[in-house]
């Protein structure tokens, strides 16, 4: 799981271009649609779509589904392994 | 009837070579090497980190020239933004392209929209608040020139300032095409923007009056279009003190230099050629005409003609 997260971190700087930070600046609860975290707008949760089915082969299509499972890095993890799962 | 006279009040240009914020840097420019880099500046000061983060190079480069050559222009905004570019934003082309060869869903949405030919131009006005108009020029290796004449005949309609410049990025594909066509450029395949104000009147920092411009595709008589272009303009071969070329030189003229030796080779590279003649316009009183002869690809040429603004 930790490893998973960490994998998460760095394909989220990679694909939203972060270049200002590094996995260790991104908390694992950090909230990353809050501008006390990570501050990403609507066109990153895209991005974010693109990386779950690049990265990790999951598509998602139900916008519910996403807004839970954007909201951490923790929540992200907890919902590939819930697909992955499935 | 002769046409009224147009300014360069700024130039500005980011390339493999000292070109930015370095008036004066004709003096000191050798030829490009092949293990060049792009020479960024520090983008952060001209363009907002939320914004910056989703640029590519392309877009950088064109944002950054822009905002340097408002400020070094003086003016709030300029009445149009005018760009031209041989490629476009391949970056992102690319990223998007080889992201719907593994991604069956979604693909990446920013990608997608900056992947387009204008983006450096609609980047350029969201940066600046721009709203006037905006219009982008791509005609292959004459994309530039199309570009400044655009920008020309909207002065001679009223406009007072014009943002014009162009943009193309190298990516490495760029490399492999050129290897599979079996191209050999004259020089290495690099990345360049520069822009300008281009202007109705000088407001007292112009080096350099354009005087015109000419575009023909198919020529196969370069000599004789050149030898036309300069009698329209009263001038003669040995009028011309300067000719930067890409392709060949300029029969008769003064002297002779092979711009793409000292910037590489892209599809806009005239426009450095442009900025190159302004600054040295500006540094040296005994060069008065400078004619920039751009033949990059053989089958299109295009001729701007440039003269000292006079004292």
């Amino acid at each position: 799981m930790d490893s998973l997260k960490e994998d998460l971190k760095k394909q989220i700087i990679e694909q939203l271009n972060l270049e200002d930070l590094t996995v260790a600046d991104i908390a694992d609860d950090a909230l990353l649609f809050n501008d006390q975290g990570l501050g990403l707008d609507s066109i990153d949760a895209l991005e974010l779509i693109v990386l779950l089915e690049k990265y990790h082969g999951i598509q998602l299509t139900n916008p519910e589904e996403g807004k839970e499972a954007f909201k951490s890095i923790d929540t992200m993890a907890a919902y590939i392994n819930k697909r992955k799962a499935a | 009837m002769n046409k009224p006279a147009l300014y360069l009040s700024a130039s500005s240009t980011i390339s493999h070579q000292p070109t930015f914020g370095n008036p004066g840097f004709s003096a000191a420019l050798g030829p490009v090497e092949t293990s060049s880099v792009l020479i960024s500046p520090d983008y952060k000061a001209y363009i907002d980190a939320g914004l910056l983060r989703r640029m590519s190079k392309i877009l950088r480069m064109s944002v950054a020239c822009a905002k340097d050559c408002i400020a070094r222009a003086g003016i709030e905004q300029p009445d149009a933004i005018v760009v031209g570019t041989g490629l476009g934003c391949l970056q992102d082309t690319e990223k998007f392209l080889n992201t719907s060869l593994t991604v069956e869903g979604l693909l990446p949405p920013t990608s997608f929209i900056q992947s387009t030919h204008n983006t450096m131009a609609g980047q350029i006005s969201l940066s600046i608040g721009n709203h006037g108009y905006n219009m982008t020029h791509t005609q292959n290796t004459l994309s530039f020139e199309h570009a400044l004449f655009d920008a020309s005949m909207l002065l001679r309609e009223g406009d007072r300032h014009v943002l014009v410049g162009a943009a193309d990025e190298h990516i490495d594909m760029l490399e492999d095409i050129a290897a599979r066509l079996e191209f050999k450029a004259a020089a290495p395949l690099t990345s360049g923007a520069s822009f300008f104000v281009l202007s109705s009147e000088n407001g007292g920092n112009a080096n350099a009056e354009l005087t015109d411009i000419y575009t023909v595709g198919g020529t196969e008589n370069r000599q004789e279009e050149i030898d036309a272009f300069l009698d329209r303009n009263g001038l003669q071969a040995g009028d011309i003190d300067l000719a930067l070329y890409a392709g060949a030189p300029v029969q008769g003229a003064v002297r002779n230099l092979d711009y793409l030796s000292l910037i590489g080779v892209y599809p806009t590279a005239s426009a450095f050629a442009l900025h190159y003649a302004v600054d040295v316009l500006g540094a040296n009183r005994d060069v008065r005409n400078v004619l920039i002869c751009n033949a990059l690809r053989k089958s299109n040429l295009g001729l701007t003609l440039l003269k000292a603004v006079e004292a």
